[in-house]
């Protein structure tokens, strides 16, 4: 088992807090790239998160998209995926039971094609062993509105975060899409409707050609590119959310170093996730965790939540809070 | 799920060759991951630059603390990998996947490789050279210049019949052609491209012989947890996924992860129609 030196005593309170979760550290695994952390396990402690997002369970079984679904690009990658899974009832059944022996803290994710469907698979996560928050991936297409996105539009997303908070106690976060002009509106209406913190940056729209073979690399044709080529869009979302928001962010997008969710953190997030890099370095967890306190401990401060709006004009008090 | 001993490993790179225009052959010091390397098992490289995700590459050769990679360029990463100076130390994550099954006893077998489909055969070969079992290699490519690895496979002592799509080495023809010249095999392992797999496992499928095939396909994170490199297999089957049918759904096949449940499988459980 890997660990890093001078990580095993930390010197600083790393815990934060979303909603009325309260994680052990501000890391999270991001869904649909680790699972239950099982396959990681042999290369790296899953525990090293604060929390692991589960890949997004839908209401139906669903065999995703024909092949090819990724396409690696310049300092990132493409996935349509199509959020193949096994549907809530098999969920239940075979791999809930399981999360009563998870390593960390567990987010379960929740997609749906209807304001109904959201609200019944979320309200049956509730109460699941070792599930903190439930985490709605709003960006699927809309069934009800002609396929539009939930998270492009404010009163959808809105929809979709009322009626789950209905049906669960659970703190509710909701992963918005950056595929829009402007997020702080869409932002807005997930914090009225009672969210308890938001998820930003969902994979940003993109594609790729074979030129060789003169047709889309992605079967799907467009996909959600992810990895670092993406972080600046998502620094950039975090920062104009948090102008806006009370609620806490979760900042996510191409995090790979101590640094990265440094930025992150400093333009407004609460706590952040990784996706992408669990693939290239399964170490990173260890590294961002150790480089995150070394500069706590740089800036004197005992808290890792004193670092969340550090460079942020809202959170003029310099304390980590507004 | 087979039992997984992996490795994330520095190796250095300890020798650098050109094969053949477009081929190269790297030597990598890897002691915990060649000394557990088995046929069809890959690596996924972790190379130096603004990539963001490993490449996995077939494991070739594996000889006490060192390990070999056979591959061709055909994009950024493998121009940037062929490109590295010999002492450079790159991360490996492996060995990955499952690998061939070689029986306890056999009359023999037929291998099949396609082009740079021959990666996973030098392990295997050893093994049946071990086991004292015959074995037999068919290797095919469209011309002579993109035939490689067959020389390292005959410095094993095994006789290869080679085929070519324009007959500049070897019979004029594909390799199914060769193996339909020849008594019906006892046992088939094959790795290539698409087609050829998929007209392998006809072959194969009709006459009732047992075969094993290696997969390929871009994989995002090699472990399994992205989804991301698919094959539909044959509900039911070792490496069937097991997920249930929603209502009314009467397909008859499930999906199983190429990196991780692969790159071996066996041609009855492959459905090609998707």
């Amino acid at each position: 088992m890997a660990t890093l030196n001078g990580s095993a005593q930390p010197r600083i309170d790393t815990r934060v807090r979303i909603g009325s979760a309260r994680l052990k550290n501000p890391l999270v695994a991001a869904s649909g790239c680790y699972n239950r952390g099982a396959e990681f396990a042999r290369v790296v402690d899953p525990a090293a998160y604060g929390a692991i997002v589960l890949k997004s369970i839908t209401a139906q079984p669903r065999l995703g998209n024909a092949m090819p679904r990724v396409a690696p690009t310049p300092a990132g990658m493409l996935n349509a995926i199509g959020l193949q899974g096994p549907g809530i009832e098999y969920f239940l059944t075979h791999e809930a039971p399981a999360l009563a022996s998870a390593p960390t803290a567990i987010i379960a994710s929740v997609a749906g094609f209807s304001v109904a469907e959201f609200a019944a698979v979320a309200a049956r996560m509730d109460g699941l062993p070792n599930v903190v928050a439930i985490e709605l991936d709003v960006s699927c297409p809309n069934v009800d509105r002609e396929g539009e996105c939930f998270a492009a539009d404010p009163d959808s997303t809105a929809a979709v975060v009322a009626a789950v908070k209905e049906r669960v106690s659970l703190p509710v976060i909701a992963k918005l899409t950056p595929n829009v002009a402007d997020i702080k509106p869409i932002a807005l209406a997930a914090q009225s409707a009672g969210a308890d913190a938001v998820s930003l940056i969902n994979a940003v729209r993109g594609m790729a050609v074979d030129v060789t073979a003169a047709r889309p690399v992605l079967a799907n044709v467009s996909g959600g590119l992810s990895g670092p080529a993406i972080r600046p869009i998502a620094v950039n979302a975090v920062w104009e959310a948090a102008k806006v928001l009370r609620i806490p962010i979760i900042g996510m997008g191409g995090i790979e170093t101590g640094r990265d969710a440094l930025e992150f953190l400093m333009a407004g997030a609460t706590a952040v996730a990784i996706g992408t890099a669990n693939f290239r370095d399964p170490l990173v967890p260890l590294r961002v965790l150790r480089d995150i306190e070394k500069e706590a401990e740089r800036r004197k401060l005992s808290t890792v939540a004193a670092l969340t709006g550090l460079a942020h004009p809202s959170f003029a008090t310099k304390t980590g809070t507004r | 799920m087979p039992a997984h001993q992996q490795s994330l490993e520095d190796a250095t790179l300890v020798s650098r060759e050109f094969i053949a225009p477009g081929f190269w052959h790297l030597g990598l010091r890897s002691p915990h991951i060649a000394g557990r390397a088995g046929a069809a098992q890959y690596v996924a490289v972790d190379i130096p630059g603004d990539f963001a995700v490993r490449l996995p590459l077939g494991i070739w050769t594996a000889d006490g603390d060192t390990l070999s990679l056979l591959f061709r360029e055909w994009g950024t990463r493998t121009e940037r990998l062929a490109r590295l100076p010999v002492g450079t130390t790159l991360s490996l994550l492996g060995p990955l996947g499952n690998r061939f099954t070689t029986p306890t006893s056999a009359k023999g077998a037929t291998i099949v490789a396609g082009g740079l489909g021959i990666v996973p055969f030098w392990l295997l070969a050893k093994e049946y050279q071990r086991a004292g079992i015959a074995l037999e290699v068919i290797v095919g490519a469209r011309s002579k210049d993109l035939l490689v690895g067959v020389d390292t496979l005959r410095e094993l002592g095994i006789t290869i019949a080679t085929c070519t799509d324009d007959g500049s080495d070897g019979t004029q023809g594909n390799v199914i052609d060769l193996l339909r010249a020849r008594p019906k095999p006892d046992l088939i392992y094959g790795c290539g491209p698409p087609a050829m797999l998929r007209a392998l496992c006809s072959f194969a499928n009709e006459r009732h012989v047992p075969c094993q095939i290696s997969m390929e396909e871009t994989f995002g994170c090699s472990l399994g947890t992205c989804w991301g490199c698919v094959v539909p297999v044959r509900r039911g089957c070792d490496q069937a996924t097991g997920y249930p049918r929603a209502p009314a759904d009467s397909r008859a096949y499930d999906l199983a992860r190429v990196c991780i449940d692969g790159t071996v499988f066996q041609a009855a459980d492959v459905l090609w129609q998707r």
